[in-house]
């Protein structure tokens, strides 16, 4: 019952939604509504911009929520706490669309923080697993640690330009204003820790223990792309030096992310550092200050993205297990299964006919013109990021054709021996099939970009013609990372400096504990033992004895009557 | 006879005439009288509010003592508003609790439960002279009035180990803060010549020299015992965990309040030269006392000393935006104070619950997986928690972030290679605040669940304490507005109003 209404409520949501924004898909059509007038100090304003950027995004976040809420009305079953994750899918969904149409920018900080306060009690939605517990809080604290950089980046925007308001900044800086430069480091600090990217990047896969359909839609379409639509939107604001930062991260981010995704043994974590990387090219093409080729990407890479986490949590069901070695010779049971991911994959790898492709030829094309030296980016560094991005083709080709060949080929997994997997039912091939579609029709409206695209053709069949080489030799393909192999296993250790991180802070607390007691307590300690020892000694001299009373007066009249006399 | 005045003094007459009929009155009727009587006086506040005209609604000035220039002199403007409203509303909740309160067996215990009523309300009473007073020695003289039923409060029906200790321990650093803060105010009354606060505050000449230095760090200190600043807060855990609910509740809602409001009213607005010289050290023992307290909530393992530091924490942003002397300042800490008491207010009747159930709020008796066993009840408690680490859209971010504006752009008394450097720590003690609550979730409402007999979910009063708390809480994170107009024309009686 409560699948059904949870279902309904957001189809309801994605139908209302589309008639509101489908308007502003035209370009050039924008709207800005403002309610009670944020004068004074606190200058808030509850302000609402639509335009073609954030009309696109409500589509994508209304549309794979319902996806989503659809396929966990079966993935979820029988589940205990059912309710609470529905309702906070839509709390979720709120706080995203807040995002996406907010012209204020507390207005947006507070969506943007509230999808993180979900993610956090998603993630550990299977709360009794310690995995769950453990990747829910990593994921918490290291986004809010990046969230300050935007916080800050809004107390100091203003102050620079005396307004909370995104579209009067933008107006100020079209005029001629130049934004200070601390703004767009800020927030290439904000959009590190919510898109994880390096060095923050570390969260993403340990946020895999939560519920695959969550996975699909906060950790692939919506939540991590909140930073990509933030960029987009703020892009006046980033100095070229910060513009620099960005490339420089994102170009180590997806090399960095692609290698992690050869090496994983688990289909959920090899998607997610998979993420890591599409990630980072969506953040090169907004170095590269082409927010529409960054958008098409982000749009595309929803679609097949949440498809293939969707793959995964239908192969889970169907296996018992998201571990790659309990899976294999899936294409005879699960034939549909098989035709969506390898419309993903192939999305993923960017072959010819799918979204993938001109989404991800967009953004090469966007570097490779920056290489010219006319944008605000450097050659040099528009370089670099060219050839980090033809190199992550290569390899995301190689990781794509591995997770084809691994799960679908082969020898059948352990796990075949329990029960017989075969495809699921309506309410969790429905989405496969809707998402399919939509990765195939987005290509429609895109422009090719034909050397670009023979270029990443050709690059993409040699990572997969290695991968395809290497499993037919019956090698698991990730030997192709050669010696450097045990080291991506486990993720070059940056995980570990985070963990050491804490265990200092957490030394660091055991010492003040300490501290208050033995230290600072030591002082009313030590003045109530003052206290009673002044006490003690003044007591002494209510001696109730007569005697020795009498030899005090003695004593005393004796000594006034010598000073008297000797004076 | 002023609306306010009978505001301010009717909880704690009806106190004493409940206490002096104990034998005729069941404590169940006294803590529903004391509500009653509370919410009267909330009525009277409003309606002076609402008959105001000039800077102070209610306001009364009768000369008591001429000898030594004490006025009786009230009144409430947009600074103190809030806090009186947000001190009777925490009143009424706690007579509330008390009223569902059904542990009474005996004509003693009886008796018992009318005199913690009538301490209650003369508690409350105490709170809203100090937030009404507009003379030096009247808001010393309702400053004291509070201290001595709350040593009561904790001693008598605290924890049975350690309540006498941590009461007295309280009870002696506030009195020598307070000793010390009365120092200040002669002092500072003699080089002025009036104790009337609006008139200090409007000097057409500030106080300058040596001598309203020394008296202003006398207040400083004696307030900052209150506060508590770091050093001098040590004496706030015990006092808060050893305490029944109401008397936590109350400790951490009001009298913490009590604390910063003086800063603002009796140290930056009568002496702002002094306040000027002594803001980097306010600000940096404030921000020392954020991270303090941050780091010390990670390895606590009793609920009630982790809230009880975490109120150090607030209270360190709030006396971090008083240090900046700034307009945004003195809105940062008004709204952080109302929100905190609200938050933590919620965070005590939380433990307190737990605490009654299984005898003891450490993490250990407390068990782990507090999901199962009592839902609705932890569901409050990771409400509570989330709006103490400063989530944005419930009212504690609002605290926090206008006191972290105020601290990108402090007004001259701040440097500001100094108050940058206090920004970037004040922003990961909220990373930390976030780790500490984090933990807390994941210790005891997450995990292998441990059943106990014991496992009772929340109770009717629970539940619309809980609602009460909960809306206001939400409603001042969705609409800080709401408050921010009633705060902002009153910014000019505290700090210099930029033209």
């Amino acid at each position: 019952m409560t699948g059904r209404v949870a279902t309904g409520l957001s189809t309801a949501v994605w139908m209302v939604s589309l008639v509101i924004v489908l308007p502003y898909l035209q370009p050039d059509t924008t709207s800005t509504y403002a309610w009670s007038d944020g004068g004074g100090l606190l200058d808030v304003t509850l302000a609402v911009h639509l335009d073609a950027l954030s009309a696109r995004l409500v589509l994508l976040v209304t549309t794979v929520t319902v996806l989503v809420q659809l396929f966990s009305t079966s993935y979820m079953r029988g589940d205990p706490r059912y309710r609470s994750y529905t309702a906070l899918i839509g709390l979720f969904e709120v706080a995203m669309l807040t995002v996406v149409v907010a012209d204020d920018l507390f207005v947006l900080l507070v969506g943007w923080e509230v999808m993180g306060l979900c993610s956090w009690l998603l993630i550990g939605h299977h709360w009794e697993l310690p995995a769950a517990r453990a990747g829910a809080v990593k994921a918490f604290v290291m986004t809010r640690f990046g969230d300050l950089g935007l916080l800050v980046a809004i107390v100091v925007t203003g102050q620079a330009f005396d307004t909370y308001r995104i579209s009067e900044v933008l107006a100020q800086l079209g005029s001629g204003e130049r934004p200070p430069a601390g703004i767009g480091l800020l927030l290439v600090l904000a959009v590190v820790g919510k898109s994880a990217l390096f060095p923050l990047h570390t969260w993403l896969a340990d946020a895999m223990p939560g519920p695959t359909p969550i996975s699909a839609l906060i950790h692939a379409a919506t939540m991590v792309v909140a930073g990509v639509y933030l960029v987009a939107r703020l892009l006046p604001l980033f100095t070229p030096a910060a513009l620099t930062v960005l490339a420089l991260v994102a170009a180590l981010t997806m090399v960095l992310g692609a290698l992690f995704a050869l090496m994983q043994t688990d289909l959920k974590r090899l998607l997610a550092w998979s993420t890591v990387s599409q990630l980072a090219y969506m953040y090169a093409a907004l170095a590269a200050s082409d927010a529409d080729a960054a958008i098409d990407h982000l749009l595309s890479h929803g679609a097949f993205k949440a498809l293939l986490f969707l793959v995964a949590g239908t192969i889970a069901h169907a296996t018992g297990s998201t571990a790659l070695r309990d899976m294999g010779a899936l294409r005879r049971s699960m034939p549909l299964t098989f035709a969506a991911a390898t419309v993903g994959l192939a999305a993923l790898a960017g072959v010819v006919p799918t979204s993938g492709f001109f989404s991800k030829d967009a953004v090469l094309a966007a570097v490779q013109s920056a290489t010219a030296g006319d944008g605000p980016l450097q050659p040099a560094v528009a370089w670099i990021l060219l050839a980090a991005g033809l190199v992550t083709v290569v390899l995301t080709a190689a990781y794509a054709t591995r997770a084809w060949l691994l799960v679908f080929f082969g020898v059948a997994g352990q796990s075949h021996q329990r029960a017989a997997p075969a495809d699921p039912g309506a309410a969790m091939v429905g989405p496969l099939v809707v998402l399919g579609v939509l990765t195939l029709a987005l290509s429609f409206s895109a422009e090719p970009h034909v050397v670009v695209g023979i270029v990443t053709t050709v690059l993409l069949l040699v990572g997969a013609a290695a991968s395809g080489a290497s499993w037919r030799a019956g090698r698991d393909p990730a030997v192709l990372a050669g010696p450097a192999r045990a080291a991506l296993e486990r993720e070059l250790d940056i995980d570990d400096r985070y963990l050491w991180l804490a265990g200092t802070v957490r030394r660091a607390g055991t010492m003040v504990v300490a501290g208050d007691r033995d230290v600072i307590d030591a002082y009313p300690r030590g003045v109530g033992a003052l206290a009673r020892l002044g006490s003690g000694l003044l007591h002494r001299t209510q001696a109730r004895n007569a005697q020795s009373y009498a030899t005090v007066l003695a004593i005393g009249a004796l000594a006034v009557a010598v000073a008297v006399i000797g004076r | 006879m002023s609306a306010l005045v009978v505001a301010v003094l009717l909880p704690g007459l009806a106190g004493i005439c409940l206490a002096l009929a104990r034998a005729v009155v069941s404590a169940r009727g006294a803590a529903a009288a004391g509500a009653a009587v509370s919410v009267l006086s909330l009525i009277c506040v409003v309606a002076s509010w609402s008959a105001r005209d000039g800077a102070y609604a209610g306001e009364v000035d009768h000369p008591w003592s001429t000898a030594l220039g004490l006025h009786w002199h009230l009144g409430v403007d947009g600074i103190s508003l809030p806090l009186v409203v947000m001190t009777i509303l925490l009143c009424v909740l706690v007579c509330w609790s008390l009223a569902a309160d059904v542990t009474s067996t005996t004509d003693a215990h009886e008796g018992a439960g009318v005199v913690l009523v009538a301490l209650v309300l003369v508690i409350e009473t105490a709170s809203l002279g100090v937030f009404s007073a507009l003379d030096l020695v009247l808001f010393f003289i309702f400053f004291e009035l509070a201290l001595i039923p709350m040593w009561f409060v904790i001693a008598r029906w605290g924890d049975p180990g350690g309540g006498r200790l941590a009461a007295t321990k309280f009870l002696m650093f506030t009195v020598t803060g307070s000793a010390l803060m009365l120092v200040g105010f002669v002092v500072i009354a003699v080089t002025a010549g009036t104790l009337q606060i609006p008139t200090l505050a409007d000097l057409p000449d500030p106080l300058t020299g040596t001598v309203p230095l020394l008296g202003g760090v006398a207040i400083a200190v004696g307030l900052a015992v209150k506060t508590p600043l770091w050093p001098l807060h040590i004496w706030l855990p015990d006092a808060h965990s050893k305490a029944p609910t109401v008397g936590s509740v109350l400790l951490a809602g009001v009298f913490l309040k009590l604390g910063t409001y003086g800063l603002l009213r009796v140290f930056v607005s009568v002496v702002p030269e002094p306040a000027a010289r002594l803001a980097p050290y306010l600000g940096a023992l404030a921000v020392a006392g954020i991270i303090a307290s941050c780091l010390a909530c990670l390895r606590e393992h009793d609920l009630k000393r982790l809230i009880a530091y975490s109120s150090v924490g607030h209270m360190g942003f709030v006396v971090l935006a008083i240090s900046t002397m700034s307009e945004v300042g003195v809105l940062a800490a008004v709204f952080a104070s109302v929100a905190h008491g609200l938050i933590t207010g919620l965070l005590f009747f939380n433990a307190g619950w737990l605490k009654q159930r299984y005898g003891s709020a450490t993490f250990d008796v407390l068990g782990r997986g507090l999901y199962t066993r009592v839902p609705r009840l932890a569901v409050v408690l990771l409400f509570a928690a989330t709006a103490s680490l400063g989530l944005p859209g419930l009212a504690g971010f609002w605290g926090e972030m206008l006191a972290l504006r105020s601290t990108y752009e402090p007004s001259p008394a701040l440097d500001r290679t100094l108050a940058w450097t206090l920004l970037t720590l004040a922003a990961l003690g909220v990373v930390l605040t976030t780790a500490y609550f984090v933990r807390v979730v994941r210790r005891v409402l997450q995990g292998a669940a441990t059943p106990r007999d014991d496992d009772i979910d929340l109770t009717r009063t629970e539940a619309g304490i809980s609602a009460v708390l909960a809306v206001a809480i939400v409603l001042l994170g969705v609409a800080p507005g709401l408050l921010t107009g009633v705060i902002e024309p009153a910014v000019g009686a505290i700090v210099q109003v930029a033209p």
